[in-house]
C-alpha cells in the first residue's frame, strides 16, 4: 500500500474530517413530535394559552400543540427571514400590531401567512368580532390573521390626586374642558395632568385615532398630512411644549410607573391590556387610581381610540390548516377561555358575546371597584379602525419626526405662523413616506409624487 | 556531515518510491494541497465571494423580501444619495467619528501616559478598571447606560440637578431629547472604548527605546519636547493602526444606539449608517436597497481608510 505523501499526521486529520463528517451526514433529523408549532411574543398570552391547549388536544385526540414564547424582535425579524429563504416557520404565529403589516410587502402570492378572507366570511367572524380590528392584518382586501384584541383606550388616573387638586373626572368630557382643568394643576417640572412625549408619535397617534385619521387610509394610501392630522398636531404640540404645557413622558416601564406613584403624571393613556400592567407595576397606588372615558373631541364625539393590538395567523408552510384554523379559533373565540384570559390581562376580545360573561363585570379595588371589563367594553364598538400597511413603521416614525420640528419650532417662535409650519412639515415628511412606497415594485401609491415614482 | 549524508542517502529511496507509485502517485502529490486547500476554499467561495458579488448585482434591483424584485440600474444608488434619512445617518455617523477620533483617542493616550508614569502606585488595578468596561457585553452596557440616562430618576441627572443646583432638571431626557442622544452615545462609548484604545498605546509606550528619552534629556529636551519628538514617533505605527481601527468602528456603530434608542432616535438623530441598512434590508425587505447602502458604506470607509494612512504616512510606514 503506497504511504500517504504527507505524512501520517495530515492522514489521520483527513481520515478524521472524513468520519466525522460522515457520522453528522448519518444523524437522524429529529422528527416533530408536535403536530402544530405555534409561536407567541406576549407572555401573558403563553400563560393564559398554556391553560387553553389542553382542552384543545383533549377535544382532537393524538393532537399535541407545542407553544413557544418567543421574543418580538424574533417574531418580527426572524421569521420575515424564514418566510424569504422557505425555511422552517411555526404553523400559527401572534404577531403585534406595528410588525404585521411588514409581512404585507411585496405580492400576495408571496406573503408568508395564509390568506383567511374566505374563511373569515364563510364562518361570520367579521360579523361576530368588531370589524375595525381586522383593519390592521388587510392588505389588498384580503384577511390574513385573526385580531386578538379591541384595546380601547381609557385614561387611567390618580383619583385621590384629582379630588386633592379639586377636579372632577365626570366633567372632563371633552378635550377643552380636559386642557382647562389640566392648566391649573400642572407645573412644568413638577407635575403633569397627562403622559404625552415630546419627541415621538406614541400618544399622538391615539388623539389621530379618534378623530379617525390614521397613518394609511383603508386603500393603503399614506394620510398623515391630511386635515385631521394637521389639526391633531394643532392640538397636541401646544400640550407639550411652551409655558403652558400639561404634558410630560419619561419613558416606559420603571419610571413611568414610578412617576404615576410620585404623583409627577397624574393620568395616563390606558388601553385594556395597560390597566392591567399598572395593577401589577404600581401597587402602591392600589385604590387610589380610576378610569374614565377619553374626553371627545367635540361634545357628544368618540369617547375612546385604540392602542396597539396583536393578530394569529397561520403561515402557509403549515401542512395542517384546518386543524390550525381550529386552533386559532379555539384560542380566540372559546368564551370560557376568553373569561380566564381576561380575568389574567383584563384584553377585550374582539368577540362581541363574550362581554356579557360574569369576569368582565367584576369590580376591580386598584381601579377603586370600577368594572374594568364592562368599562372597556362599552368602549370596544366605538374603536376606531387602524389600517395596517408594509409601511407602518416608517410612517410612524416620520410622523415622530414632524412632532420633533413641530414642538422645536413651538418652543422657539410659539404661535407665529405655526399652522403653516404643521402643515409643510407634514406633507413634508408623508411625501418621504410616498417616495419610499412609489419605489417598491407593488406597492406604487396612487398618490406619491410624480418626481417620486420616477425616481428609479 | 552527517546530516547532509542522511538526506543524501534518503533522496534516491524517495524518489524510487515515488517512481514505483507511478501516475497516481504523481497525480497525488499535484493534487494534494489542492484537497487540503479545498475546504476553506469552497467555504470562502460560497459564504465571502460568491455573497460578494450577489451584493453587487442584488444593490441593482428593488426588492420586496427575495422574491419580488425588480431592476432599477443605478436607481438605489441614486435615491440614496437624494434621501434625507442617509443624509442624516451619515452626518450622525460622522460626528461619532469624529468625537470618537478626537475625544476618545487623546484620552485613552492620556491615560496610557499616565499609567507609564513611575510615580503612579496601583497601576495594574488602575489599568484593569479603565480596560474592563470592554469585557461586558454591549447589550449589557446599553441596558445600564439607559438607567443612568434614565429621566427624572437616573443617576446622571440626579448628580447633575445636585451640581447644578437645578439649572439642569432631573427630567432632562437624554436619550429622549434630539439634541441630548448623541452626546449620550458619546459618552457610553467613551466608557466602553477608552480602555481598550489605552491597552494598545500602553504597548506602544512600553515598545520605545528609553534610551531615546535619555539621550533627549541629555540634550536638554523638556517633558513636552520629548513627548512631540520621542514618544509621538514611536507609537506612530500603533497610532495609525488605532485611528484607522476607530474609525471603521465608528462607522459601523449600531448595537448601542440600537440598544439605547431602539432605533434611530427622537428625529433620527442616533440614526447610523449601518442601522438605516438594517431598517432597510431586514424592517423594510427592500434587500436591493439595502446592498446599495452597505457597498456605499465600504466604499467610504476604504476611502476613508486610504486617505487616513496617506496623511499620516502609513504607507510609507508599511514599504520601509
Amino acid at each position: 500500500m503506497q504511504r500517504f505523501p504527507y505524512g501520517g499526521a495530515a492522514f489521520a486529520l483527513f481520515l478524521l474530517t472524513l468520519i466525522s463528517g460522515a457520522l453528522l451526514l448519518a444523524q437522524p433529523i429529529p422528527k416533530k413530535t408536535a403536530t402544530l408549532t405555534f409561536w407567541t411574543f406576549a407572555k401573558p398570552h403563553y400563560e393564559a394559552y398554556l391553560q387553553a391547549i389542553p382542552a384543545f388536544e383533549k377535544a382532537h385526540p393524538g393532537v399535541k400543540v407545542d407553544i413557544q414564547l418567543v421574543s418580538g424582535e424574533a417574531v418580527a425579524r426572524r421569521l420575515r427571514a424564514a418566510f424569504w429563504a422557505d425555511l422552517d416557520v411555526p404553523d400559527l404565529v401572534e404577531t403585534e400590531i406595528s410588525t404585521a403589516g411588514t409581512f404585507f410587502r411585496g405580492s400576495l402570492e408571496n406573503i408568508g401567512f395564509t390568506d383567511l378572507t374566505d374563511r373569515i366570511r364563510a364562518e361570520g367572524w367579521d360579523e361576530k368580532m368588531v370589524a375595525a380590528r381586522f383593519a390592521p392584518y388587510t392588505t389588498r382586501g384580503r384577511i390574513f390573521g385573526l385580531p386578538h384584541d379591541v384595546h380601547p383606550v381609557m385614561l387611567a388616573y390618580r383619583r385621590d390626586l384629582y379630588e386633592k387638586y379639586g377636579i372632577n373626572a365626570a366633567e372632563l368630557d371633552t378635550w377643552d374642558k380636559f386642557v382647562a382643568a389640566a392648566r391649573k394643576v400642572s407645573i412644568p417640572g413638577k407635575r403633569y395632568m397627562l403622559e404625552l412625549p415630546d419627541a415621538d408619535a406614541g400618544r399622538l397617534e391615539i388623539l389621530l385615532f379618534q378623530r379617525d385619521g390614521g397613518y394609511f387610509d383603508a386603500d393603503g394610501n399614506c394620510i398623515f398630512d391630511n386635515e385631521v392630522a394637521v389639526q391633531t398636531m394643532l392640538f397636541y404640540v401646544p400640550l407639550v411644549a411652551g409655558k403652558g404645557r400639561i404634558g410630560n413622558a419619561l419613558g416606559w416601564g420603571q419610571e413611568t410607573n414610578r412617576a404615576l406613584e410620585d404623583g409627577f403624571i397624574l393620568t395616563m393613556f390606558c388601553p385594556d391590556w395597560r390597566s392591567k400592567t399598572f395593577e401589577n407595576e404600581v401597587g402602591k397606588v392600589k385604590g387610589k387610581m380610576a378610569l374614565m372615558p377619553m374626553p371627545a373631541v367635540t361634545p357628544g364625539g368618540r369617547r375612546t381610540s385604540t392602542w396597539g393590538g396583536t393578530m394569529i395567523g397561520i403561515t402557509k408552510a403549515c401542512k395542517n390548516q384546518d386543524l390550525a384554523w381550529e386552533f386559532a379559533k379555539h384560542l380566540y373565540t372559546n368564551n370560557q377561555d376568553l373569561a380566564e384570559r381576561f380575568s389574567g390581562t383584563y384584553i377585550i376580545p374582539p368577540v362581541k358575546a363574550a362581554w356579557d360573561l360574569p369576569a368582565f363585570k367584576k369590580p376591580v379595588p386598584f381601579y377603586s371597584n370600577i368594572p374594568v371589563g364592562t368599562a372597556y367594553a362599552e368602549l370596544a364598538p366605538q374603536t376606531p379602525p387602524q389600517y395596517g400597511s408594509p409601511f407602518i413603521e416608517l410612517a410612524k416614525q416620520k410622523l415622530g419626526q414632524a412632532v420633533v420640528a413641530c414642538v422645536a419650532r413651538y418652543n422657539q417662535q410659539g404661535e407665529r405662523d405655526f399652522e403653516a409650519f404643521v402643515r409643510r412639515t407634514l406633507t413634508e415628511k408623508a411625501d418621504e413616506v410616498r417616495r419610499v412606497m412609489a419605489r417598491t415594485p407593488e406597492f406604487k401609491s396612487a398618490d406619491a409624487p410624480k418626481e417620486a415614482v420616477a425616481a428609479r | 556531515m552527517s546530516t547532509t549524508t542522511s538526506l543524501e542517502k534518503t533522496r534516491p529511496a524517495a524518489s524510487a518510491a515515488a517512481g514505483g507509485g507511478g501516475s497516481w502517485q504523481r497525480w497525488q502529490q499535484k493534487a494534494a494541497p489542492y484537497l487540503f486547500l479545498s475546504p476553506f476554499l469552497i467555504l470562502f467561495c460560497v459564504f465571502g465571494i460568491y455573497p460578494i458579488f450577489k451584493s453587487i448585482t442584488l444593490s441593482l434591483y428593488a426588492t420586496s423580501g427575495p422574491k419580488d424584485i425588480a431592476p432599477v440600474g443605478l436607481g438605489n444608488y441614486a435615491y440614496l444619495l437624494r434621501d434625507p434619512d442617509f443624509h442624516r445617518a451619515v452626518a450622525n455617523t460622522a460626528v461619532y467619528a469624529f468625537w470618537s477620533i478626537f475625544l476618545q483617542l487623546p484620552l485613552a493616550l492620556g491615560l496610557a501616559i499616565l499609567l507609564t508614569q513611575k510615580w503612579v502606585a496601583g497601576k495594574n488595578i488602575f489599568r484593569w478598571a479603565i480596560f474592563s468596561p470592554n469585557l461586558m457585553g454591549q447589550v449589557f452596557v446599553g441596558v445600564l447606560f439607559a438607567r443612568i440616562f434614565m429621566p427624572q430618576y437616573g443617576l446622571l441627572n440626579r448628580f447633575l440637578e445636585w451640581v447644578t443646583n437645578g439649572r439642569i432638571p432631573a427630567d432632562t431626557k437624554w436619550l429622549n431629547n434630539p439634541d441630548l442622544v448623541m452626546p449620550a452615545l458619546v459618552i457610553t462609548s467613551l466608557w466602553l472604548y477608552v480602555g481598550f484604545n489605552m491597552i494598545y498605546f500602553l504597548a506602544a509606550l512600553q515598545g520605545v527605546d528609553k534610551e531615546l528619552y535619555e539621550a533627549a534629556h541629555v540634550d536638554g529636551a523638556n517633558a513636552l519636547q520629548q513627548f512631540q519628538h520621542v514618544t509621538l514617533p514611536g507609537i506612530k505605527p500603533v497610532t495609525v493602526f488605532v485611528l484607522i481601527t476607530a474609525t471603521i468602528g465608528s462607522f459601523q456603530l449600531f448595537e448601542l444606539p440600537f440598544l439605547l434608542l431602539g432605533g434611530g432616535g427622537p428625529d433620527n438623530r442616533g440614526l447610523t449608517i449601518v442601522m438605516y441598512l438594517y431598517q432597510n434590508g431586514f424592517n423594510s425587505g427592500d434587500l436591493g436597497f439595502a446592498a446599495a447602502v452597505g457597498w456605499t458604506l465600504a466604499l467610504g470607509i476604504l476611502a476613508i481608510s486610504l486617505l487616513q494612512m496617506r496623511m499620516s504616512g502609513g504607507f510609507k510606514a508599511a514599504g520601509d
